[in-house]
C-alpha cells in the first residue's frame, strides 16, 4: 500500500515534448519534495496525478487507485495548488474558497464554516473580505493553498508553492506546508526547482530529470553529501581552517570563508569553540544552499576536498 | 544549537487546522453548486457593483415594455374604455418575446463571458478540474446556469404581463380562464430562446477567453445570418436562402414564435415561406450541436 505509485509512466506532448519518460517512483505518506529543473515533468506529473492529463502510457495510482478509471473519488481527497495564477480577482477570497469548498462536495454551512478556518490557518484575517486582485502575491499564494485545503484532503499537490515570494513570504509558507503536514497528518508533495527550500520541510525527496527519476530517497541521504556550513572571517582563515582539519572535520576554502563538511552537527559546536578558542573576527555562518546539481552525482565527488592550508593553494569549493 | 523553548503559550487567534469529518456530497452537489453559482454570476449577484451594471440595465430593459404595458392596461381599465382589453394589440403575448429578442441577444452578449470567458482568463479551470467533478460536468453545468437565468429574464416580463392582464380585467375570473392559454406557448418559446441564445453565447464565449471577441461574435451570430438569408432570398436564390435562415437564430426564434402562438405564415412577418414546424427542428438541432461544441471544448482545453 503506497501513497502514489506509477509504472513506466509516459507524456508525450503533441509536437514531440517528451515530459515523463517512463518514470517509475512509489511515494509514501508524509511531507515528499519532487525536485527536478524548470521542463523536469514535475507538474506534467501532478497533473496527470489528477487527471487533469492523461498519460501517453504506463499506470499511475493514488490512494491505490488508477487514476484513469477512478479520478473523481482521488480527487474528492486530494487537494491541489496550482503553479500559476488561478484566482478570479474580483472575487474576495472568502467567495471564492467557500465557493470551490461546496464544489469540493462541503455542505453549504460546513464550506463556511471550514472556509473561515483554512483562512486563518494560512494567515489571511480582515483581508479576506477584500477582492483578491488587490492582494499581495503572497496572499494570493496563501489563498490558493487554503482552496487547496478547505475539503480536508487527505493528499495535498502543491506546485512550487514559494513562486514569486520574498524570502519572508518563502518562510512563512514553508513553515505553513511543515505545519499542515507534520501537525495535521495530511500527506503532501511539494514541486519545486530550489532544493534548498524544499528540504528545510521535507522527509523525502524524489529527484526527476528530463522525465526520468533520478533518486528517490529519504532527505537524510541528501543531505549527508551535500551539506555544506560557511564560516565567513575577518582574517586568521587558514588558522581556523587548519584546526578544523585537525579536528577530523573535511574543509575548504573559498575566498574569506571557509566552508565546513557538514555530515552532522556536530561542526556547528567545533566551530563555535574554535572561533573563541582563536578569538578569530567572526563575519557570519550560513549553511550553503544546496544545488540541484549536486544530487546529480552518484559518488560524494560533491564534497569539498581536504586541503591543508599550510603548504595547498586556495581551491574553489564546488 | 539551542534548542527551542519546550512550552510556547499559544496565540489566542491561532485555533489551528481542524479535520473535516461531516458528509462529502459529492458530484451532484458539485454540480447543482456550480448551476446556482452560475445563475448568480450571469446577474451579478455575490459580484462587484461594476460586475452587476450590465445585466442590471439589460435585465430592467427586458421588463420595462411589459411595466409599461400594464401601466397603460390600468389607466385603460380606469377609464373603462374597452372591458375586453385582451383583444388589444400591443399587449400580445406573441409580440413581446420578439419585441425584446435584441435586448436578450444583448445581455447574452454581455454575461455569457462572464462565465467561460473569465475561468479561462484568470486560469480558474484546474481548480474546477482538480476537484471531484468532470469535465463535462463543468460545462454543462454552467450552460444550465446561464439557460437558467436566460428564462428566469424571459419569464419574468411576461409573468407581470400575464398578472396586469389577469388583474386589471373587469372580471378577474373571466380574464383568468381567457389568458390561460397563453401560458404553455409562452412557456415553450422561452425555453426555446433560452435554449437557443443561451446555447449560442456559452459556446461562442467557450471557445475566446477574449472577452471583447465572444461579445463580438455573439452580436455578429444573432445579427448576420438573418440579414444574410434576408439578402440572399431577395437576389432569388430561396433554396440557399431558406437554409440560412434555419441556421440564423434570431429567424428561427420568429419561426417557432409563429409555430407555438400559431401565427398566420402569411401574416406578412414573415419574408420567408418554410413550414413552421422547420424552425423547431433547427432550434433543436442546434441546441444540441452548440452543447456538444461546448463539451468538446472543455474536454480538450489544456489545464
Amino acid at each position: 500500500m503506497s501513497l502514489i505509485a506509477t509504472d513506466g509512466l509516459t507524456k508525450r506532448y503533441p509536437g514531440g515534448v517528451t515530459a515523463l519518460d517512463g518514470l517509475t517512483v512509489e511515494i509514501e505518506p508524509g511531507i515528499v519534495g519532487l525536485v527536478g529543473s524548470n521542463g523536469a515533468g514535475k507538474s506534467t506529473l501532478l497533473k496527470i496525478l489528477l487527471g487533469l492529463l492523461d498519460s501517453t502510457s504506463g499506470s499511475a495510482t493514488v490512494f491505490d487507485k488508477d487514476v484513469r478509471t477512478h479520478g473523481i473519488e482521488i480527487r474528492e481527497l486530494v487537494g491541489y495548488m496550482p503553479e500559476h495564477d488561478c484566482l478570479p480577482p474580483d472575487m474576495s477570497a472568502t467567495d471564492v474558497v467557500s465557493h470551490l469548498a461546496l464544489i469540493s462536495g462541503l455542505p453549504r454551512t460546513a464550506a463556511r464554516e471550514r472556509t473561515a478556518e483554512v483562512l486563518r490557518h494560512v494567515g489571511l484575517y480582515e483581508e479576506r473580505y477584500r477582492a483578491i486582485g488587490g492582494y499581495s502575491t503572497g496572499m494570493k499564494q496563501r489563498v490558493k493553498l487554503a482552496q487547496a485545503l478547505v475539503h480536508d484532503p487527505r493528499l495535498l499537490l502543491l506546485d512550487e508553492p514559494t513562486n514569486g515570494l520574498d524570502p519572508a513570504g518563502r518562510d512563512e509558507m514553508l513553515e505553513l506546508i511543515r505545519r499542515t503536514g507534520h501537525e495535521f497528518g495530511i500527506a503532501v508533495i511539494v514541486a519545486s526547482h530550489l532544493l534548498g527550500e524544499i528540504e528545510r520541510v521535507c522527509d523525502h525527496l524524489v529527484a526527476i530529470e528530463g522525465g526520468r527519476l533520478l533518486r528517490s530517497a529519504p532527505l537524510g541521504s541528501f543531505t549527508e553529501r551535500t551539506g555544506t556550513l560557511a564560516v565567513e572571517v575577518e582574517d586568521g582563515r587558514d588558522a581556523l581552517a587548519a584546526r578544523l582539519v585537525a579536528r577530523g572535520l573535511r574543509v575548504a576554502i573559498d575566498g574569506s570563508a571557509v566552508l565546513v563538511d557538514l555530515v552532522d552537527e556536530a561542526p556547528f559546536d567545533i566551530v563555535r569553540d574554535l572561533v573563541v578558542e582563536l578569538d578569530v573576527p567572526l563575519v557570519r555562518m550560513e549553511q550553503r544552499r544546496h544545488r540541484l546539481e549536486d544530487l546529480f552525482r552518484d559518488a560524494p565527488a560533491g564534497v569539498p576536498v581536504v586541503v591543508n592550508p599550510a603548504d595547498a593553494p586556495e581551491e574553489v569549493a564546488p | 544549537m539551542t534548542a527551542p523553548p519546550v512550552t510556547r503559550s499559544g496565540n489566542i487567534y491561532d485555533l489551528g487546522y481542524r479535520r473535516y469529518e461531516g458528509p462529502r456530497l459529492g458530484r451532484a452537489h458539485a454540480i447543482r453548486s456550480l448551476v446556482s453559482h452560475s445563475f448568480r454570476t450571469t446577474f451579478g449577484i455575490g459580484r462587484s457593483g461594476r460586475a452587476k451594471i450590465a445585466p442590471v440595465t439589460f435585465g430592467a430593459m427586458a421588463l420595462l415594455p411589459a411595466v409599461l404595458i400594464v401601466g397603460v392596461l390600468a389607466i385603460v381599465a380606469r377609464l373603462g374604455i374597452d372591458d375586453d382589453i385582451g383583444e388589444i394589440g400591443l399587449v400580445g403575448f406573441s409580440s413581446y418575446f420578439g419585441a425584446i429578442s435584441a435586448i436578450i441577444a444583448l445581455f447574452c452578449a454581455a454575461q455569457a463571458p462572464e462565465l467561460f470567458g473569465r475561468d479561462q482568463r484568470h486560469g480558474v479551470l484546474p481548480l474546477y478540474f482538480a476537484r471531484a467533478l468532470r469535465r463535462s460536468d463543468y460545462a454543462l453545468a454552467r450552460l444550465a446556469g446561464f439557460c437558467l437565468a436566460l428564462l428566469v429574464l424571459l419569464l419574468l416580463p411576461m409573468t407581470i404581463l400575464f398578472l396586469g392582464r389577469v388583474l386589471l380585467s373587469t372580471d378577474v375570473a373571466v380574464g383568468f380562464t381567457r389568458n390561460l392559454p397563453s401560458l404553455p406557448p409562452v412557456l415553450a418559446q422561452a425555453l426555446t430562446i433560452a435554449g437557443l441564445l443561451g446555447g449560442m453565447s456559452m459556446a461562442i464565449s467557450a471557445y475566446t477567453p477574449r472577452r471583447a471577441y465572444a461579445t463580438a461574435g455573439i452580436i455578429a451570430l444573432f445579427v448576420l445570418p438573418g440579414i444574410v438569408s434576408s439578402i440572399i432570398i431577395e437576389l432569388g436564390s430561396g433554396t440557399i436562402g431558406n437554409l440560412l435562415v434555419l441556421l440564423s437564430p434570431s429567424s428561427v426564434i420568429d419561426g417557432t414564435n409563429g409555430l407555438f402562438f400559431g401565427l398566420d405564415p402569411e401574416s406578412g412577418l414573415f419574408f420567408f415561406d418554410l413550414p413552421h414546424w422547420t424552425f423547431l427542428v433547427s432550434a433543436v438541432a442546434l441546441v444540441v450541436v452548440f452543447v456538444i461544441l461546448i463539451v468538446r471544448r472543455f474536454a480538450r482545453i489544456a489545464t
